[in-house]
């Protein structure tokens, strides 16, 4: 079992940062670039460290025992599905950069007023967060981050062959048209919205107990490029990408840990070696490359 | 609100508000022409603050070069370190410019040339920026450092106002701010409005493929883009460390969030929208009352999230209309 105990954390981290990567995938299903996945994350990792240690919730903790846990979930899940529509509505008219640009100042503005607020622990956070169903190892995590991936990948594998995946698939071809041929663009770009919210919010209702800790530093800027990047780098066409790529990246840092002060230095230029010459990510690179050139007509970029 | 506490929040915003511009419009500069948000901005702003202190204070090796520059050997009117210390400034920022330039040649044009997502330039040019900032850290540590408070000479520390029985201070680095910023605003003005290379600019930024017909070389016009960008965000760098001292490696981090703030809210893309901007969020900033001081981080977002909801092409930019 020393593997397990060795390796244990970063096998748990790299299915974690896997899911968060899916999180951002299905609002860029419908073509919609949103980077709010960490305050969703924050939010649901939150309502886990507080309805796991604030004094107020000890009734309900003794009454649930381990049940607790599946219901801070779900709390994070509907929580988060709450915001995601109160922030979703108005910012979804936005395109492109500028819904990136209303995401980002979204995770920031959460960041700030978890830092202030008293409940959340302020600047230091919560501490001690209670391990789930008799936890003693971090690698036990993988029994609930594992089934919750295969979960996820089961229900994007018949989203996207569903109608709805459809609808979102048209969005981001071109959203005009789709609106032309009745596909209510507000309506789908929300609801891919809201599906990565949840899916974030209920990772970090997962994560909180995992971390043990949790504070303001864990919804930030830094993670939005990370997710964005474990998307782009894996491949943002398909399911798995995302997947690979969050799995992939979350072990660099381990990976290179040999090389000491040199590590992060080599993560970036990791970064920036992938963007230029993997455009179709991860993925791109085991696919046959029939269909893709003819795909989309070359004049795109010129016509615009 | 009394009086005197008004004028100091508007002086206060003011200033800190003229340097939010200057480093805004190195986003702005980039999008106007390439329609693309270059992440490593916040990156060659904490870069263009070291370079200076390096050149003008450093202990990293350089040791302060020009510590003791004596451009007026008969004695400077404003005291012995200041001719070194502008010195420092002018090369720091041509520093950052010349790191803009590489960033350009490295992140962005082989995915330009590609015509690449530009999704993927927003990875791209955080790696660089990750690389840079985890560079200064290997390099230098995360060490706090300040700038002597003798860099602008033997001017005094602050400037006292008497306004009916009670004072408005304001401190000298905030003037000095101001000037050096619209100084800078109305050098880049008079560039872009009166200038061959301004005309160039603008052309490029209208429509690169037509200008290139039309003999420009884009990739030159480029790659002066990210060179006045990446001054621009040194000098920036540079002011702001005077006042507050480099406080790490990651000081940039905030700084570059808030720009993207300033652009939006002027209008992205939009020159005289970075100015307005800048000014409108540094004052918004200084008029948090005290009591909710530890939420002024987040006022920039706040702002950047109510216009993109009423007015998303932002104060000063042209409405978006989408072609079919």
């Amino acid at each position: 079992m020393d593997f397990l105990q060795n390796y244990g954390f970063l096998i748990v981290t790299m299915i974690q940062q896997g899911l968060l990567g899916l999180s951002l995938y299905f609002p860029l299903m419908a073509g919609q670039l949103s980077l709010a996945s960490p305050g969703f994350y924050a939010l649901g990792g939150y309502i886990a460290a507080i309805m796991g240690t604030n004094a107020a919730f000890a009734p309900l903790r003794e009454s649930l025992g381990s049940w607790i846990f599946p219901l801070e979930w779900l709390v994070a899940g509907v929580a988060s599905a709450a915001l995601g529509l109160i922030v979703g509505v108005p910012a979804l008219r936005l395109r492109g950069i500028y819904l990136a640009l209303a995401t980002i100042a979204f995770v920031e503005i959460l960041r700030v007023v978890a830092l202030n607020l008293s409940v959340t622990g302020g600047a230091v956070g919560l501490f001690g967060v209670p391990q789930p169903f008799g936890f003693v190892d971090r690698w036990q995590y993988v029994w609930i981050f594992g089934p919750l991936l295969v979960l996820v990948l089961l229900f994007t594998a018949r989203l996207e062959r569903s109608r709805v995946g459809r609808a979102f698939r048209s969005l981001r071809e071109d959203e005009l048209a789709a609106d032309a041929m009745g596909v209510p663009p507000t309506r789908y770009k929300v609801m891919a919205f809201v599906i990565g919210a949840v899916l974030a919010g209920i990772v970090g209702a997962m994560s909180a107990p995992f971390l043990n800790t949790w504070n303001a530093r864990q919804g930030t800027f830094d993670a939005s490029i990370a997710y964005l990047a474990y998307v782009l780098i894996g491949g943002s066409r398909n399911m798995w990408g995302p997947v690979l790529g969050g799995a992939l990246l979350a072990a660099l840092p381990e990976v290179l840990r040999p090389l000491q002060d040199w590590r992060l230095i080599i993560n970036g230029l990791v970064l920036v070696v992938a963007s230029l010459y993997l455009p179709q990510g991860l993925v791109g690179l085991f696919r046959r490359r029939r269909a893709a050139p003819l795909a989309r007509p070359a004049t795109q970029e010129v016509a615009k | 609100m009394e009086l005197t506490q008004f004028i100091q929040n508007v002086l206060n915003g003011v200033s800190i508000g003229s340097v939010y511009a200057i480093f805004a419009l190195g986003y702005t500069l980039i999008f106007s022409i390439l329609g693309i948000i270059n992440f490593a901005h916040g990156a060659v702003f904490t870069l263009g603050a070291y370079f200076t202190y390096t050149l003008a204070v450093g202990q990293f090796g350089i040791n302060g070069l020009l510590k003791n520059v004596d451009l007026f050997p008969n004695g400077s009117p404003l005291g012995s370190s200041v001719p070194g210390f502008v010195l420092a400034l002018l090369i720091g920022s041509v520093l950052a410019g010349l790191v803009g330039v590489v960033i350009e040649r490295l992140a962005f044009r082989p995915l330009r040339s590609r015509g690449a997502d530009p999704l993927l330039a927003l990875v791209s040019s955080l790696g660089v920026a990750l690389v840079l900032v985890n560079l200064i850290q290997y390099l230098v540590g995360a060490e706090i450092y300040s700038f002597p408070a003798d860099v602008y000479g033997n001017l005094k520390p602050a400037l006292v106002l008497h306004v009916g029985e009670k004072l408005v201070v304001i401190r000298t680095v905030q003037i000095i701010i101001f000037v050096v910023s619209m100084i800078m605003l109305i050098i880049l003005g008079y560039l872009i409005s009166r200038t061959k290379i301004g005309k160039a600019l603008r052309a490029v930024a209208e429509n690169p493929g037509t200008s290139s017909l039309l003999g420009i070389s884009v990739d030159r016009y480029v790659l002066y883009t990210f060179f006045l960008s990446g001054f621009l965000g040194g000098l920036a760098g540079t002011l702001v460390a005077t006042s507050f001292g480099i406080a790490g490696p990651y000081f940039g981090v905030t700084y570059g969030l808030k720009g993207l703030a300033v652009i939006v809210l002027g209008g992205l893309g939009s020159i005289p929208g970075a100015v307005v901007g800048g000014i409108v969020i540094g004052l918004a900033e200084a008029f948090v009352p005290a009591e909710y001081s530890a939420y002024k981080e987040a006022v920039a977002f706040a702002l950047l999230f109510v216009i993109l909801l009423v007015r998303p092409q932002g104060l000063l930019g042209r409405a978006l209309v989408q072609k079919v």
